[in-house]
């Protein structure tokens, strides 16, 4: 890989770092800022139950920021989710301008207004298992989301959320 | 009226009639919770899972109904049955998987076999023991396999395709005859053409599996839900009727969901199912806890599993048609999940709600009185489902909703108990 190839596969790790803080302190708009136009989201699972291939959620940048925006009319719980990402993998094809990555992802939640807040808050909690399957643009130097797919272990999921992952 | 002190609390609002509140400990109370295992649960049809699940000979699914184990094979001639998933020898539970094929052999077994892999008995797809490992040597003529066949369930598939089983072999009514025509206004799309089950999760949930149940049959509280109130709340959704069937189960007529008036969402109108008008929406729910809900272009079910008076398994499963092609099926999936996955707008409310119930109904907290006397000419908003639902609960319990400690009949006889 040349140098310019380190530094591009040292943009996707920190985008993608970048983008688990972002969520963790739900700043939608600002995550969003880190995707390309044409940027495609889906959380996935297979479920050893059915057979099949699950898709839990789905979306392009547009559908997200409505979802995001629509978020202060409905109740939710809003105990925090944290993501604890590692990036295990970054593929750069500098011709194309393309690049992938796969991470490890693990998402804990911190009680706050979930259950009884009396006794529950505070505590954190396994909340989900996963991988990002991570693709990118790459243009003038710049790192971009072109697709994200949250590949989920864990489907026993109880309250769900209504935030991305 | 000021806030209440503790007799004025204990005591149900004085204009409530009995029929319209129960008793909180109906939802927390363990003897209680055991009772209904062993009078209802284990007495009345329970729909486990869809035929789709598995499609192939000797394909099986393992679930369980109070705490009993159960499997569902597809034998060779295609048929569906269903046995306790316990080996007569030393009562080892036969199959662990979820799902999967018997058509492949197993560690301990041949193909085409449920083989116990603790010591390797084996049984056909109709549960007769076929192979017993050391016969001879052990049970020399004392034992043989025609004497320790399984323990055969019965079972039916109706109904779209959802897999019914029954723990009690004397069970005196048939699906049809159970459902009393609750089904009647899905029966038309569900049974056009096979279906297939494309979404499954599930939650474990703490609170007793009755207000998952309740809060499928009221409607009252779509106050919780932005989304059905922006798509809803008109005249045609007021006069939906909340209409009550025999052995306690209800729905919810239908009217046409706005559904564009949501930000980012679209009409389902292009991918309804069949028989079924453009973007309306029919709910079922079935004694004594499942629910079919068809919205237009997805089918949802709802199968519990009570798990202690405080615990509730929920399967959520999203059904569309198996002859779907690939966009139509897209479409299917994204109009389950905006609404009813596990990110979805509306479950993840619902959920949060009857979490707060169940914290609020601790086993050792004071009981209390929950409400269910809303009276709206059986429209939607009125609570007669969940009044015609705790009639039928009362019968099968022989204990009065209102004061379980008190006999059905003692209750029922009390001015005001109809549904």
């Amino acid at each position: 890989m040349s140098s310019n190839g380190a530094d591009i596969a040292t943009a996707v790790r920190d985008t993608i770092y970048l983008a688990s803080l972002l969520q963790d302190d739900e700043k939608w708009a600002e995550w969003l800022d880190l995707c390309d136009e044409d940027f495609a989201y889906a959380i996935k699972a297979y479920s050893p139950e059915i057979q099949y291939d699950m898709t839990y959620l789905s979306g392009n940048r547009k559908e997200l920021q409505s979802i995001t925006e629509m978020l202060p009319k409905h109740n939710t719980d809003h105990s925090p989710l944290t993501r604890h990402t590692v990036v295990y993998t970054v593929d750069v094809d500098e011709g194309a301008g393309r690049a992938s990555a796969v991470s490890s992802v693990a998402v804990h939640q911190t009680m706050l207004d979930g259950i009884n807040s009396h006794v529950d808050a505070g505590e954190s909690r396994l909340f989900l298992i996963g991988k990002y399957y991570d693709k990118f643009k790459i243009a003038d130097g710049n790192v971009k989301f072109a697709e994200r797919v949250v590949k989920l272990n864990t489907r026993r999921l109880d309250k769900g959320s209504h935030w991305p992952i | 009226m000021p806030a209440r002190n503790a007799q004025q609390w204990s005591r149900p609002p004085s204009g409530l009639k009995p029929g319209e509140y129960v008793d909180s400990r109906i939802y927390s109370d363990n003897d209680i919770f055991e009772e209904e295992l062993q009078k209802i649960w284990k007495k009345t049809w329970i729909p486990v899972c869809h035929e789709s699940e598995l499609a192939k000979p000797y394909d099986f699914r393992t679930m369980t109904i109070a705490r009993e184990p159960i499997i569902v094979v597809r034998g060779s001639d295609n048929r569906v049955r269903a046995f306790l998933n316990v080996c007569p020898h030393r009562g080892n539970m036969i199959e662990r998987r979820p799902s999967g094929s018997f058509a492949e052999g197993t560690p301990s077994g041949n193909p085409k076999r449920m083989t116990c892999m603790f010591h390797a008995w084996q049984f056909d797809m109709k549960g007769n023991c076929v192979f017993i490992s050391r016969q001879e040597e052990g049970y020399q003529d004392r034992l043989c396999p025609k004497d320790v066949g399984l323990r055969r369930l019965r079972c039916e598939v109706y109904f779209g395709g959802f897999v019914w089983v029954c723990l009690d072999d004397k069970v005196d009514k048939t699906v049809a005859e159970w459902a009393a025509g609750c089904l009647d206004c899905l029966q038309p799309s569900l049974d056009a053409e096979p279906l297939e089950v494309f979404h499954y999760h599930k939650a474990i949930i703490p609170c007793n599996y009755k207000l998952w149940h309740d809060t499928n049959c009221e409607f009252y509280h779509d106050y919780l839900h932005y989304h059905n109130r922006i798509t809803g709340f008109n005249d045609a959704y007021f006069a939906r009727k909340n209409s009550g069937f025999d052995n306690g189960h209800i729905n919810v007529g239908s009217f046409e969901v706005q559904y564009d008036k949501y930000e980012g969402f679209e009409s389902r109108a292009n991918v309804s199912f069949p028989s079924l008008p453009p973007n309306h929406w029919y709910m079922i729910d079935m004694f004594p806890g499942a629910n079919f809900n068809l919205r237009g272009s997805a089918l949802r079910c709802d199968l519990m599993t009570p798990l202690a008076p405080d615990k509730v398994l929920i399967e959520f499963r999203g059904l569309g048609l198996k002859s779907d092609s690939p966009e139509t099926r897209r479409a299917r999936v994204e109009h389950h999940n905006t609404i009813w996955g596990p990110f979805g707008r509306n479950l993840h409310e619902d959920l949060l709600a009857v979490s707060g119930q169940g914290a609020a109904m601790d086993s050792r907290a004071e009981h209390r009185h929950i409400l269910h006397g809303r009276h709206e000419n059986e429209t939607i908003h009125d609570e007669n489902g969940m009044r015609h639902f705790y009639d039928e609960w009362g019968r099968w319990m022989d204990r009065s909703p209102g004061n379980p400690d008190q006999r059905y009949r003692e209750g029922h006889n009390q001015p005001g108990v109809s549904a």
